[in-house]
């Protein structure tokens, strides 16, 4: 490949960027880190372009590569506690200071967000993942199982697992309201 | 009544419980308390709304140059297209190396370990031709990493897998060709073995009937039962085998009467065709499964697939050679001596023992792990891995010793 090439294969992966960084969003709940994990997956395909030859859909090949790059990105933060808490969002209006928000003001609240994010946090990588990608993302656990290489019945139980840590996580601040 | 446990109200919520969504649905229409659960649990996971739909940034220019540097590293006039075609065949290149030179590591084994009897510096010379003669299904690994999705459709594909297949079976496949080379009434010596690659690479030069996804699929999942059967059933004799194995460290006198109880055993009627009858059905099944999860970046599945191989020859040789000897000079099995080491034919043994070890290791290990996966988390899982390593390596390197007359009692 050349620069020349380089410009096909960007234009080629630019309708699937948006997509591409929505899913990076929602696996690992961090902007920072969805920028990391596409930009990791992006080289990974351009540098594995020769292994795609055009036998699967290029999103579901991207969409592969990116899953596993978002769970090696994951698992490198968890080796590194300090940066592991989950971070603050800014720019969001704090509506849940008002006293005894509704459900809906609760769930639309920075707060809830940092609970939630709280929450994936305590989750192990593949737990996080296979979650996000069931829940967010809607995907069967059939899918979820061939993206990440893993039995159905693995991708389920870590469904299983992550539900339990959040229902843990969150559902304290149900209560009383 | 039976109540809806957690678990089945997280896949109703997702609509995954199958065919038994209605009776789900009609039970938690009849049961209040499950109805409850069910609530409490969708209220919670409806709180969990994903991040809200963003554009993404612009970060092309970052990510055209990144990937400009990459398509220039190295070498300016080296592109990655070129490079990865260079990477694939330097790596066939080796692993049809492997094969080509193994009988070369064997001299080479067993000479380092003549000079190793006369002068200590001689040891780590030992060690050195041991892991060259045993680097095939290392190199085997390597070339899976550098598969194409064609599955075969080109013959550059082709070429890799069937060189990393023989590779890996290598030691297994050169004790075999060498014990019947001894059934002939002229010694062909080495013109056997270079025959035998020349063939596979002739094969590998055809290319087989193709089998679409869905019907390998469903095969794979049919022969994956069967398979699991027949395991367990060859797991029983090989840890056996294993454990008396490297018992033989400890002691040469325990280890002979225990191998001679379960030599008694095995050579029963019943025993023998059952064990045989395993072993047919394991390499049948493997095949059949092929190479369903084999493919670039899969580490575990590939090594999975390769200890697979191994293990299929191993247990073929281990099972055609005592045939072979009985027809040729009469002479019982081939694990007789304490000392592999000791001449050059005892020498060829030495790594297809240790391999067929530890592909037996690796092969149900990482079975192991996928499977624990499903009921562990990932962490403990890791942690299990990482003491399951530690237990497996022990077990590889005493047997290694024994094998090359080590023993703390004679």
């Amino acid at each position: 490949m050349n620069d020349g090439d380089v410009e096909v294969f960007l234009s080629l992966v630019e309708r699937h960027r948006r997509y591409l960084y929505n899913l990076a969003l929602r696996l690992t709940g961090n902007e920072q880190d969805a920028k990391d994990v596409v930009q990791d997956s992006l080289l990974n395909a351009y540098l594995g372009l020769e292994q795609f030859e055009g036998r699967a859909d290029l999103r579901t090949w991207l969409n592969r590569i990116l899953v596993n790059s978002a769970l090696n990105h994951l698992r490198s933060l968890r080796r590194r506690p300090d940066v592991n808490a989950p971070q603050p969002i800014a720019d969001v209006v704090d509506t849940v200071a008002s006293s005894y928000p509704d459900p809906e003001r609760l769930v639309a609240s920075a707060d809830w967000r940092r609970h939630v994010s709280a929450a994936m946090n305590t989750m192990s990588p593949l737990e996080q993942v296979t979650f996000a990608l069931r829940h967010f993302d809607g995907c069967s656990i059939n899918e979820i199982a061939q993206t990440v290489g893993i039995s159905n019945t693995a991708a389920k139980q870590h469904i299983f697992r992550a539900v339990r840590k959040m229902r843990v996580a969150l559902e304290p601040h149900w209560s009383g309201r | 009544m039976t109540h809806l446990s957690d678990d089945e109200l997280v896949l109703h919520y997702y609509g995954e419980d199958g065919p038994e969504i209605v009776t789900a649905e009609r039970h938690l229409k009849a049961c209040t308390q499950c109805a409850r659960a069910y609530e409490a649990l969708a209220r919670t996971l409806n709180a969990v709304i994903p991040p809200e739909f963003v554009e993404a940034f612009d970060d092309l220019p970052a990510l055209r140059q990144l990937l400009r540097e990459h398509s220039r590293d190295g070498s300016s006039s080296l592109p990655v297209g070129k490079s990865l075609i260079r990477a694939k065949a330097g790596v066939t290149v080796l692993v049809w190396l492997a094969p080509l030179l193994y009988p070369v590591s064997l001299k080479a084994l067993f000479s380092s370990a003549q000079w190793a009897q006369s002068q200590v510096v001689g040891v780590p010379f030992v060690a050195l031709a041991l892991m060259w003669a045993c680097v095939g299904p290392l190199l085997a690994i390597c070339a899976l990493n550098h598969l194409s999705f064609d599955r075969g459709a080109q013959a550059s594909t082709r070429v890799l897998v069937v060189g990393a297949v023989m590779a890996a079976i290598s030691p297994s496949l050169f004790l075999f060709v060498s014990r019947a080379n001894d059934g002939l009434s002229v010694n062909l010596g080495m013109t056997l073995w270079y025959g035998v690659i020349t063939l596979a690479a002739l094969l590998s030069l055809f290319r087989r009937p193709g089998v679409s996804e869905s019907t390998a699929s469903t095969r794979a999942e049919r022969f994956l039962y069967v398979h699991r059967l027949s395991a367990l059933v060859l797991a029983v004799f090989v840890l056996a085998h294993v454990i008396n194995q490297a018992l033989a460290f400890i002691s040469v006198s325990s280890y002979t009467a225990m191998r001679n109880v379960m030599r008694m055993a095995s050579e029963q009627p019943a025993s023998y065709l059952l064990l045989v009858g395993a072993v047919a059905i394991q390499i049948a099944t493997g095949a059949g499964m092929g190479m369903k999860h084999v493919r670039a970046g899969a580490v575990a599945r590939n090594v999975q697939a390769v200890a697979g191989w191994c293990l299929a020859a191993f247990m073929l040789a281990h099972v055609l050679t005592p045939l072979l000897y009985s027809q040729t000079s009469g002479t019982a099995g081939s694990i007789d001596q304490f000392d592999l080491l000791a001449s050059p034919r005892s020498t060829e043994q030495l790594p297809f023992l240790l391999l067929g070890v530890a592909s037996f290791l690796f092969h149900v290990g990482v079975y192991a792990r996928l499977a624990a996966l499903a009921y562990l988390a990932e962490a403990s899982v890791r942690r299990l891995s990482y003491a399951g390593m530690v237990v497996g390596t022990t077990v590889v390197v005493t047997i290694g010793l024994s094998l090359c007359g080590i023993h703390l009692v004679r």
